[in-house]
C-alpha cells in the first residue's frame, strides 16, 4: 500500500517533481563541481606557482653563497687542479639521488649548474654548464627526464635550446649575443681557462631580464672541460611541490633534532620545504640545501589564500543550493494540505503520512542528485580544463558529501512544513480554509 | 461589469495586496529564494571585482618587480635622483622602495660585503626575509646573513667591528653590534646589513646607493609605463623590470583570475536557475486561482499583468534584502581571506535589484503563460 501510494504520487505530480529533481540536480552539480575544484585547487595552483622557478638550492657544504658570488672561496680549489677540494663541488653522478628521496614525486624539476669563466672577443663572460634535457635511469627502474628550461619559465628563447649530447651547441644571453653579433645558428669562439680555444654554435638567444643576459649556457660537459673539473657541478636548483609551512615546520627548520619522535615523523612525512631539504641533504653527502625564501614563503601565502577563498566560495555555494532545495521542498509540501487532510480523514496516522511524503521527496531528490552529480563531474572538468588546461582529479570523498547534503537538505526542508501540516485539522483543510 | 481605466488600476493593486497578504508563508518562500539569489549575485560579483586587486597585493610577497640602477657609465645611483624617480611612480600602487648600497669591508682581515639599506622599506618590498632575533632599529645595529653567522660562529648580541677604505682611499673603522640573522636562501645569506645612515657615517660618503628595488601592484603594462615615465623624468636612474617576478606573476595571476571568473559565472547562472525554479513552483500551485479569475471574466492579459506586478515586487524586495546580505558576505570573505576591508561598488546594488527583478518576472511568466491557456473549467475541477 505504502509503495503503491508513493509511486502513485510520483507519477501523478510529474511536472512539480521534475522541477524539484531539477533543482536538486542543479544544487548537487554545483556542490560536486565546487567540492571537486576545492579539493584539487591546492595541487593545481601549486603547479602553476612553479613558474617562479626553483624553491630549493643545493650547494656544497664548503661553499657559501657569498663565495659563489665573489669567487674568493673557490679560488684555491679551482687552481689546485688535482687537489680539487671535494667540499667545494657536488658530484654530478650523485644528482639522480634527488629523485629517490621520500618525496621524490614532489620534485618537479632540477638542474645542476657549473659556472666557468671564458674570454670572448667582447671581453670576459660566464659560461654556465647545465642540463638541457637529461634522461636519468634510476636504480629503482624508473626513468625521469629533467632540465633547466622548465625552471626558467620567464625566459624568452629565440631559436632552439641545446641538447645534452651536443657539447658545442649553446644558448647565448641577449646582451652578450648583441655584443658578439650573434644570431641563432651562428658560430663563435671562446677562450677557456683549461681547455684552450673552443668553437661553439649559438643554437638560440635568450632574454632573462637578469644578469644571465650576459652569459653563455651550455652543457655540463662543456663547462667541466673548460674548468678542468670532470664530473663536478657547483650548485643544483630544485623545484618541488611543497605544503605551506606551519609552526611545526618552522621549528623543524631551525633544528630537526629538537623535535619529539612523533613530531619528527609528522614533519618528515609531510612535504614541507624544510623536510624535502633535509631529505636531499640525507641523500647526497656533503651538500647543504637552502630553501629559496622568496619563492617558498610566497608560495605558501598565495596557496593558503587561494584555498581559503575557494573554500569560502564552496561553502557559500553549498549553503545556497541547500537553501534553494529546502525552500522548494517546503513549497511543494505546503501546497498539499488537501491531500494530507484527505489521508488523515481516511484514517492515516501522522507517522505514515510523514513517511510517505518523506519517501517521495527523498526518491525525487536522489534521482535529481544522481543526475546532478554526473553533471557536476563534467562541470569540474570543464573548469579544470578551461583554467589549468588539465583535468581536475575529483576525490571520491565528494560522493558521500553530496549524498549527505541531499539527504540532510531534503529532510530539513520537509520537516518544518510537515509539522505545520500535521497540526491542521482534516475537516478544516478539506473545507478549503 | 464595465470598468474605467482608473478603477481598473485600483483593482489591480487590491488584487495584488490581497494575493500577497493571503499567502504569507508561500510569499516568504519566494522572497527568501529571490533574496538568496541576490545575495550570491552581489557577493560574488563584488568579490570578483576585488579579488584580482587583492591577489595582486599578495603576489608582492615575491619581492620587487622594478629595480633601479645607476645609468650605464655614470656608475652609482644618487639618492637625490632616486627620490625624483620615486615621486614619478604611481603612489597608490607603490608598496615600497628600498635602496641598497654595497661596500667591501673587512673584519679581522677577512673580507665581507656590507649592505646599507632602509630596513622599514625592506620589510615591505621583501616580506620573505626570515629574520631570527631582531631587526636593527638603533644606530650601530646590524643584521648578519646566516652564512656569515655560521662562518664566524657569531649570533645576535655579538660585537662586530668593521673597517675598510672609502673611494678616496682614506681608512675607516666602526664598531657594530649584531642584533639578528637573516635567511633568504639567496645571496643575502652572505651579506652583512646595516642602515644607510650607519653606512654613510662609517664611510664618510653620503647620498649614493647602488641599487633600489620597488614593489608595485601593477600588471606588465602598468610596470612598463611606470618604467618609461621614470626613464623620461628622472635622469641618472635606469629602471629595469624584474622579468622573473613580473612575467611569472602575469602567468599565475591570469590563471587565478580566470578561475575566480569561471567559478563566479557557473555559480551565478545555476543560482539564477534555482531562483527561477522556486518561483515557478510557487506560481504553478496557483493554477486554480488563475482558472477562477478567468471564469470570473478576467482576460489573459489581465492575469499575466497581475503576476508580472507581483513578480516585480518580489524581485525588488528580494533584490534589496539580498544586496544587503551580499555586501555583508563579501566583506566577511575579504576580511577573513585577505585581512583587508573592501570598498563596495555602489552601482552594483541597482544592478543586483534589476537582475533579481528580471529573473523573478521571467520565472513567473513562463508557468503563467502555460496556465492561462488552460480551460478554466478543467482547472477548477481539479485536473
Amino acid at each position: 500500500m505504502f509503495w503503491k501510494m508513493a509511486a502513485g504520487a510520483l507519477s501523478r505530480q510529474k511536472s512539480k517533481h521534475i522541477l524539484i529533481a531539477f533543482t536538486v540536480g542543479l544544487g548537487v552539480s554545483l556542490a560536486t563541481a565546487m567540492l571537486g575544484v576545492m579539493f584539487d585547487v591546492g595541487d593545481k595552483v601549486n603547479q602553476e606557482l612553479k613558474t617562479y622557478g626553483a624553491n630549493l638550492t643545493v650547494i656544497p657544504r664548503g661553499a657559501s653563497m657569498a663565495g659563489e658570488k665573489y669567487e674568493f672561496a673557490q679560488e684555491g680549489g679551482g687552481e689546485g687542479g688535482a687537489g680539487v677540494q671535494e667540499g667545494h663541488y657536488i658530484r654530478e653522478d650523485d644528482l639522480h639521488k634527488i629523485k629517490m628521496i621520500f618525496w621524490a614525486y614532489n620534485i618537479v624539476d632540477f638542474a645542476p649548474f657549473l659556472n666557468a669563466r671564458v674570454e670572448t672577443s667582447a671581453g670576459p663572460a660566464v659560461l654556465a654548464g647545465t642540463w638541457f634535457n637529461r634522461r636519468l635511469s634510476l636504480p629503482t627502474g624508473d626513468e625521469v627526464s629533467t632540465g633547466m628550461m622548465p625552471l626558467k619559465s620567464w625566459w624568452n628563447l629565440e631559436g632552439r635550446e641545446g641538447h645534452d649530447s651536443d657539447p658545442s651547441g649553446v644558448i647565448v644571453g641577449r646582451g652578450l649575443a648583441a655584443a658578439l653579433g650573434l644570431s641563432p645558428g651562428s658560430e663563435f669562439t671562446v677562450m677557456t681557462r683549461k681547455a684552450g680555444e673552443k668553437r661553439l654554435r649559438a643554437l638560440g638567444v635568450f632574454e632573462s631580464g637578469g644578469e644571465e643576459d650576459g652569459w653563455i649556457i651550455g652543457t655540463t660537459a662543456l663547462a667541466q672541460e673548460a674548468e678542468g673539473l670532470p664530473g663536478l657541478v657547483q650548485k643544483v636548483e630544485v623545484s618541488a611541490l611543497t605544503t605551506p609551512e606551519n609552526d611545526l615546520a618552522r621549528q623543524a627548520a631551525l633544528n630537526p633534532g629538537a623535535l619529539s619522535r612523533a613530531d619528527w615523523d609528522t614533519w618528515y612525512c609531510t612535504a614541507y620545504i624544510s623536510s624535502i631539504a633535509y631529505q636531499i641533504e640525507e641523500a647526497i653527502p656533503g651538500v647543504r640545501v637552502k630553501p629559496v625564501m622568496r619563492v617558498a614563503e610566497s608560495e605558501g601565502a598565495i596557496l593558503e589564500k587561494t584555498q581559503l577563498m575557494i573554500i569560502l566560495l564552496t561553502l557559500l555555494t553549498l549553503l545556497c543550493s541547500a537553501l534553494a532545495i529546502s525552500n522548494l521542498v517546503t513549497a511543494n509540501i505546503m501546497e498539499r494540505s488537501v491531500e494530507i487532510g484527505l489521508m488523515k480523514a481516511l484514517g492515516a496516522g501522522n507517522l505514515s503520512v510523514s513517511l510517505l511524503i518523506l519517501a517521495e521527496m527523498l526518491a525525487v531528490a536522489f534521482l535529481g542528485g544522481a543526475a546532478g552529480y554526473l553533471c557536476g563531474l563534467g562541470l569540474a572538468q570543464f573548469i579544470g580544463r578551461a583554467v589549468f588546461g588539465q583535468a581536475v582529479a575529483v576525490k571520491t570523498a565528494v560522493i558521500p558529501l553530496a549524498a549527505l547534503m541531499v539527504l540532510a537538505v531534503t529532510l530539513l526542508g520537509s520537516l518544518p512544513a510537515l509539522r505545520a501540516l500535521l497540526r491542521l485539522k482534516p475537516t478544516e483543510v478539506l473545507h478549503g480554509r | 461589469m464595465k470598468m474605467t481605466k482608473e478603477s481598473n488600476g485600483r483593482f489591480l493593486w487590491r488584487m495584488l495586496l490581497f494575493s500577497l497578504a493571503r499567502r504569507r508563508s508561500r510569499l516568504l518562500v519566494a522572497l527568501f529564494g529571490v533574496a538568496l539569489g541576490a545575495t550570491v549575485l552581489l557577493g560574488l560579483v563584488t568579490l570578483c571585482y576585488d579579488i584580482p586587486r587583492q591577489l595582486s597585493r599578495e603576489f608582492r610577497s615575491y619581492g620587487a618587480n622594478l629595480a633601479f640602477v645607476g645609468e650605464a657609465g655614470s656608475g652609482r645611483l644618487s639618492l637625490e635622483a632616486l627620490a625624483r624617480a620615486e615621486a614619478l611612480l604611481p603612489q597608490e600602487a607603490l608598496v615600497g622602495l628600498a635602496p641598497f648600497r654595497y661596500e667591501s669591508v673587512r673584519r679581522n682581515m677577512l673580507p665581507y660585503t656590507a649592505v646599507g639599506t632602509d630596513f622599514a622599506k625592506v620589510r615591505r618590498t621583501s616580506p620573505y626575509w626570515r629574520v631570527t632575533g631582531q631587526w636593527p632599529a638603533a644606530p650601530g645595529e646590524i643584521l648578519l646573513g646566516v652564512d656569515v653567522a655560521e662562518a664566524t660562529g657569531l649570533s645576535a648580541g655579538s660585537p662586530f667591528p668593521l673597517d675598510g677604505r672609502n673611494s678616496s682611499q682614506s681608512r675607516y673603522s666602526k664598531e657594530f653590534k649584531a642584533v639578528g640573522t637573516v635567511a633568504t636562501g639567496g645571496v643575502e645569506d652572505g651579506f652583512v646589513f646595516m642602515s644607510l645612515p650607519d653606512m654613510e657615517d662609517m664611510t664618510g660618503e653620503a647620498g649614493v646607493a647602488d641599487l633600489a628595488e620597488a614593489s608595485l601592484t601593477l600588471d606588465a603594462g602598468g610596470l612598463a609605463r611606470a618604467a618609461a615615465s621614470v626613464r623620461a623624468g628622472a635622469p641618472g636612474v635606469d629602471p629595469r623590470i624584474v622579468a622573473r617576478v613580473s612575467r611569472s606573476e602575469e602567468q599565475v595571476m591570469g590563471k587565478l583570475t580566470a578561475l575566480v571568473y569561471l567559478v563566479t559565472v557557473v555559480v551565478l547562472s545555476l543560482t539564477m536557475i534555482c531562483v527561477a525554479t522556486t518561483m515557478m513552483t510557487v506560481v504553478l500551485e496557483r493554477r486554480r486561482e488563475i482558472g477562477l479569475k478567468k471564469a470570473l471574466g478576467a482576460g489573459n492579459g489581465r492575469v499575466v499583468r497581475e503576476f508580472l506586478a507581483e513578480g516585480l515586487l518580489l524581485g525588488i524586495l528580494g533584490g534589496l534584502a539580498g544586496s544587503f546580505l551580499g555586501l555583508l558576505f563579501a566583506r566577511l570573505v575579504s576580511a577573513n581571506v585577505f585581512g583587508r576591508s573592501l570598498t563596495p561598488e555602489p552601482w552594483l546594488i541597482p544592478v543586483t535589484v534589476a537582475v533579481s527583478a528580471l529573473v523573478t518576472v521571467t520565472a513567473c511568466l513562463i508557468p503563467v503563460r502555460s496556465a492561462v491557456d488552460v480551460e478554466p473549467a478543467l482547472v477548477l475541477r481539479g485536473e
